[in-house]
C-alpha cells in the first residue's frame, strides 16, 4: 500500500479519508462464475493480434481450444475447427490478458472500512508465515472491474508496512472460487525495506526496530534463525536416512520454515526499496544469504541506475505517479521505465492497488510519452510479468499451447481511450459485468 | 520565423534570434509588438467553443487571445513559435486542488468554519504547482477540505510557478466557499463525542449556522436601519466573522461548493440551497451523481468529479466510471477535477476516459477540465477556452492530449510562457532555470 499511504498524506481529509467505521454488512459482488465450460473451440477473426513474442498480424486468426490458445496466424493460414464458434473481431486489438505485477485484490474491499481489509499483519515485523492465499477474497466485487480493463492475472501480496508481511499469490481473475483463481501459492515473498516499516511513529510508542539498523539487524537475526533451523532439519532428515531411530526431529517452526524456500533460492524475494541506499542495504542481505531477488520501485534511484543493471535482475518499476524529491525535475520518475529499459534491465509494472488496479495499461502508455518503447512497455504487463513470475510458459503472449487468457478491444491496449469488448480465461469468454456495469445500467434505464 | 529546437544550444540561439528580430522590426515598424504578444502557428486547435481548426494559429495580445483561425497572423516583429502541427489547447482547469495549503487544509476544529480563508495558508513556493504546471493547468480553486460541514473560504490561483504570492491569485475571481457532507464532517467531530456523528447532525448543524446568519443579518438590517433614521444612540451589532461570511452566501455573493456524494444527500443540499436561497454552485465528488442527474440538472448546480476513484469508503462505494457522461447526457455541466497533487499532473488522461466510458465526443472530453471547470470557480468568461478577449492561457502538447500519451510542452499563462518540456533543468522559465538545480537523468532519445 506504498500508493495508498503516499496518497493518503496528499489528498488529507478532502475525498478520501475516512477511518474506523466499522459497517455491518458490505456488498461483494458474486459474479466470478465462468461461463459453463465447453469443449467447443472459440475463433477470433479479422482481429489486429499483437502477439509479444513474434510481431503484430493484421487480419489474424486466433483458436482457441481445451483452454489453450491452439493456433495464431495470418487469415488462411490457419486451420478453423469445425463446429468452432467464431467471432469475426475485424477492426479489433487481441492481446493477451495483461498481468499487474503487484496488486492487494482479494484483500481490501472498502479502504476505509477496517473490517473489509487483510492487508498485513502489523503485530510483529518478520511475517513469512503469513500466506495471502489465506486472506484472499474470491468473490471481491473489485476483481471483475480490474478484469473489465483487461488485466487476466495478478501478483496479489501484502502491504508493505513489515519487512517481510507474508508470501504472495498469483492469481487469475476469473473463476469460479478461489481454488480456481490463486493458480500460484506463496510465489514469492517481499522484503520491503523503504523506512515505512519502522516502528517510529512518536517517542513514546517507539519500539524495536526504529531504525533502519533496526530493520537490518531484525532481518539478519531471522535469516540466521532459518539457516540454523534449516540446518537442524537437514541434519534429522540424513540421520533419519542413515537409518537412526533416535534421531529428533526439531520442533516445527511454521515462521522459520516459511523462510526456507527462499534460503534455497527456490523462490524468489521481491526487494521493495526507494532510495539507493536502501536498495543498497536490502541487495547486500540478500547477497550476504544467497536469496535470489527481483527489485520493487526504485523510485529515486535515478543516481545508481548502472548499478541496478549491473545486477541483472528483473525490476517491478513504479509507480512512476510518485513525486520526484523536490531539487528534480518534474518527469525524473516518470522516465525511469525508459532509463532502465535502456540500461538492458528487464522491467515489469504494477498498480500496487486494488480499486485503482485498472489503471494499469495508463501507467505503461504514460511511461511511453516520457521514453519507453511502446513494445517494451507492452511486453512489461504481458511476457516480462510472465517471466518474472514463472509462468512464461502459460502466460503473457498469444502462442500455441499458453493458457487462452485473451483481451479483444477497440484499439491500443496502453490508452484511456480503449473500450475492451471481449475477454477470455483459460478460452472461456467471461461476459463484460460488474458491480459498475450494473449500477450503470439500472440507472440508465 | 521557424523556432523549432532541437537542442539546447539551438534553443537559446532561437530564443536570442527572435529578440533580435523583435528589436529590429520594432525600430523600423513603428509598431513594435508588446512583450507578451506572439504568434503560435501551424497548431491543431483544440477550441473547446469553435471545434478543431486544423492547421491553425492564434495570436496573443497583451496576453490576451486576439485572434485565431486558419488564416491569422500578427503584426510585423511579433515573435513567432511554430508549433510543428502540435494541438494547441486552452490551459487545463482544476476546480478541485488542495496543493500549495501545506497542511493547513482543515480548521477542524468546529464543523462551523466560513471565517478561514485559505489564502492565509497558501504556499506559493509549494513544489506542487510547479507539476500542476508541467501538466497543463493554469488555474485552480483551492478549497478548504471537507472536515466542516461549512468551511473556509477558495482561493483562485493562477499557477505562475516562480512569481510571488500577488502574482499568482487569479484577480478578482469570485469567491468560493466551500461547504461538505456526509462521511467526513460526522467522524471527524464524532470521533470527539461531538456533534455531528451523524447525517441528521451534519445538517442540523448546517441549518443552525445558516439560521444564525439570517439571525445576524437581520441584526444589521435592525441596526441600519436605525441608523438611516437618524438615531445616533443606535449600537452596531458585535461582528463576528462567520456570520459575516455566511451573510454573504446569503446574498449570493459567494459561489457554494459543496463535498457530497450520495445522491439522498445531494438532493437534501439543494433543498437546503432552497430554503436559504445561496448559490449552489457545484457538488464536489458528486460520485452518486448519476443516480439524480435530472435532478441536479433542474437545479443549474454543476459537479465536479473523478473520471473513475471509487470504493476508497463506503460512500464512495456507488461510484462509477460513467459517472461524468451520464450526467452530461441529462444536462449537467461536468467537470473532473484532481483533489490530489497526482492527478492533477495529468488531468488530461483523466478527461480522456470519459470517451470511453460513455462516449464522450473529444470537445466534451476537453471541456470538462477547461470550460466547465471555469464556470464551476465562476471565470468561464476569462479563461477555459479559446475565444478572443480571454485570457493566452495556452498549452502546446506533445501526443494527442485526450491520450495516455500527451504531455504538455509549453504552458503560457497570460501570454506569458511559464514551462517549457525542450528546457534545461526544471523546464521553467521563472524558477531556478539552470541545469545544476535540477539534476536530471539523460533523456531517451526516440529510437535509443
Amino acid at each position: 500500500m506504498i500508493r495508498a499511504h503516499k496518497f493518503m498524506t496528499t489528498v488529507l481529509l478532502c475525498a478520501a479519508v475516512a477511518f474506523g467505521q466499522s459497517r455491518e454488512a458490505v456488498h461483494t459482488h458474486r459474479n466470478q462464475a465462468r461461463t459453463p465450460s465447453t469443449d467447443q473451440a472459440i475463433v477470433l477473426t479479422g482481429g489486429k493480434l499483437l502477439t509479444i513474442t513474434h510481431g503484430t498480424i493484421d487480419h489474424g486468426v486466433i483458436v482457441m481450444e481445451g483452454g489453450k490458445i491452439a493456433a495464431v496466424g495470418k487469415a488462411g493460414e490457419v486451420k478453423v475447427p469445425a463446429n468452432a464458434k467464431v467471432i469475426d473481431v475485424t477492426g479489433m486489438t487481441v492481446y493477451p490478458g495483461l498481468i499487474d505485477s503487484e496488486t492487494h485484490l482479494g484483500l481490501t474491499e472498502i479502504e476505509a472500512e477496517k473490517s473489509t481489509n487483510d492487508l498485513v499483519e502489523l503485530s510483529d515485523e518478520i511475517m513469512p508465515q503469513m500466506h495471502v492465499t489465506d486472506a484472499f477474497h474470491a468473490e471481491s466485487a473489485l476483481i471483475p472491474v480490474t478484469r473489465y480493463n483487461g488485466i487476466l492475472n495478478a501478483v496479489v501480496a501484502p502491504a508493505t508496512e513489515d519487512t517481510l508481511p507474508g508470501q504472495d499469490a498469483f492469481i487469475q481473475l476469473a473463476g469460479t472460487d478461489a481454488t480456481e483463481m490463486l493458480i500460484g501459492r506463496d510465489v514469492a515473498m517481499p522484503l520491503n525495506f523503504d523506512g515505512t516499516q519502522r516502528r517510529n511513529e512518536t517517542w513514546a510508542t517507539a519500539k524495536y526496530p526504529m531504525t533502519r539498523m533496526g530493520m537490518a539487524a531484525q532481518l539478519r537475526q531471522a535469516f540466521i534463525d532459518a539457516q540454523e533451523y534449516g540446518q537442524r532439519l537437514d541434519d534429522y532428515n540424513k540421520k533419519k536416512a542413515a537409518g537412526d531411530a533416535k534421531a529428533m526431529a526439531p520442533k516445527r517452526d511454521l515462521k522459520l520454515e516459511a523462510l526456507l524456500p527462499y534460503l534455497r533460492g527456490q523462490k524468489p524475494v521481491v526487494i521493495g526499496a526507494v532510495e539507493p541506499s536502501d536498495i543498497e542495504t536490502a541487495v547486500g542481505l540478500a547477497k550476504e544469504f544467497n536469496l535470489k531477488f527481483i527489485l520493487n520501485h526504485l523510485t529515486h534511484c535515478q543516481p545508481i541506475l548502472d548499478y541496478v543493471a549491473s545486477l541483472k535482475v528483473p525490476v517491478i518499476v513504479g509507480p512512476i505517479y510518485e513525486f520526484p524529491k523536490d531539487e528534480e525535475r518534474y518527469d525524473s520518475v516518470y522516465r525511469l521505465p525508459a532509463e532502465l529499459q535502456k540500461r538492458g534491465v528487464k522491467i515489469a509494472f504494477a498498480s500496487y492497488d486494488a480499486h485503482q488496479s485498472r489503471n494499469l495499461p495508463y501507467a505503461a502508455g504514460y511511461a511511453v510519452a516520457y521514453g519507453l518503447p511502446y513494445d517494451e512497455a507492452l511486453k512489461a504487463i504481458t511476457i516480462n510479468a510472465a517471466e518474472i513470475w514463472g509462468v512464461a510458459d502459460k502466460l503473457g503472449s498469444l502462442d500455441v499451447g499458453k493458457t487462452a487468457n485473451v483481451v479483444v478491444s477497440n484499439g491500443d491496449p496502453l490508452d484511456v481511450k480503449t473500450d475492451v469488448k471481449h475477454i477470455f480465461v483459460a478460452g472461456q469468454e467471461i461476459p463484460l459485468k460488474d458491480r459498475q456495469t450494473e449500477l450503470r445500467d439500472e440507472y440508465s434505464k | 520565423m521557424n523556432c523549432r529546437p532541437a537542442t539546447l544550444k539551438s534553443l537559446a540561439a532561437c530564443v536570442l534570434s527572435l529578440f533580435l528580430v523583435s528589436t529590429t522590426m520594432a525600430q523600423t515598424s513603428g509598431t513594435p509588438a508588446a512583450s507578451k504578444d506572439i504568434l503560435i502557428k501551424n497548431a491543431v486547435l483544440l477550441t473547446v467553443t469553435h471545434g478543431k481548426i486544423a492547421n491553425g494559429s492564434l495570436y496573443v495580445k497583451n496576453g490576451k487571445i486576439a485572434a485565431f483561425g486558419e488564416n491569422v497572423s500578427g503584426p510585423p516583429g511579433v515573435p513567432v513559435i511554430d508549433a510543428g502541427g502540435k494541438y494547441l489547447t486552452p490551459g487545463i482547469v482544476d476546480p478541485h486542488s488542495h496543493m500549495a495549503l501545506r497542511d493547513d487544509i482543515n480548521e477542524a476544529t468546529s464543523p462551523v468554519v466560513p471565517n478561514m480563508r485559505m489564502i492565509d495558508a497558501f504556499d506559493y513556493t509549494d513544489k506542487a504547482i510547479y507539476h500542476a504546471l508541467a501538466g497543463g493547468v493554469t488555474s485552480a480553486l483551492l478549497p478548504h477540505g471537507s472536515a466542516d460541514m461549512i468551511g473556509g473560504q477558495a482561493v483562485v490561483i493562477k499557477t505562475k510557478y516562480g512569481l510571488g504570492r500577488d502574482e499568482m491569485l487569479f484577480p478578482n475571481a469570485p469567491q468560493s466557499i466551500k461547504f461538505a457532507s456526509g462521511e467526513n464532517p460526522k467522524r471527524v467531530f464524532g470521533t470527539k463525542g461531538q456533534l455531528p456523528s451523524t447525517r441528521m447532525g451534519n445538517f442540523a448543524v448546517q441549518r443552525q449556522a445558516l439560521v444564525d446568519a439570517q439571525n445576524y443579518m437581520q441584526e444589521w438590517n435592525a441596526y441600519n436601519d436605525k441608523v438611516k433614521k437618524g438615531d445616533k444612540d443606535a449600537v452596531p451589532p458585535k461582528r463576528d466573522l462567520k456570520l459575516e461570511a455566511l451573510a454573504d452566501v446569503l446574498q449570493r455573493k459567494m459561489l457554494v461548493q459543496i463535498h457530497c456524494y450520495r445522491a439522498d444527500e445531494l438532493l437534501n443540499e439543494m433543498a437546503m440551497a432552497k430554503e436559504f436561497n445561496y448559490n449552489l454552485r457545484a457538488f464536489h465528488h458528486a460520485l452518486e451523481a448519476y443516480k439524480v442527474a435530472d435532478q441536479i440538472a433542474a437545479n443549474h448546480v454543476g459537479i465536479a468529479t473523478f473520471a473513475d476513484w471509487w470504493g476508497y469508503k463506503y460512500e464512495a462505494w456507488d461510484a462509477i466510471p460513467w459517472n461524468a457522461v451520464m450526467c452530461i447526457r441529462k444536462g449537467v455541466t461536468v467537470a473532473i477535477k484532481s483533489d490530489s497533487n497526482d492527478y492533477i499532473r495529468r488531468l488530461n488522461q483523466e478527461a480522456a476516459k470519459t470517451i470511453r466510458y460513455g462516449g464522450a465526443t473529444e470537445e466534451e472530453a476537453l471541456r470538462m477540465i477547461t470550460l466547465n471547470a471555469a464556470w464551476i470557480i465562476g471565470v468561464d468568461d476569462r479563461v477555459g477556452s479559446i475565444d478572443v478577449g480571454k485570457d493566452a492561457d495556452l498549452v502546446i502538447w506533445d501526443g494527442y492530449p485526450l491520450s495516455s500519451y500527451g504531455v504538455p510542452e509549453k504552458v503560457y499563462i497570460d501570454g506569458e510562457l511559464f514551462f517549457d518540456r525542450t528546457l534545461p533543468g526544471y523546464g521553467t522559465t521563472h524558477y531556478g532555470n539552470t541545469a545544476e538545480a535540477a539534476p536530471v537523468i539523460p533523456v531517451v532519445k526516440e529510437g535509443e
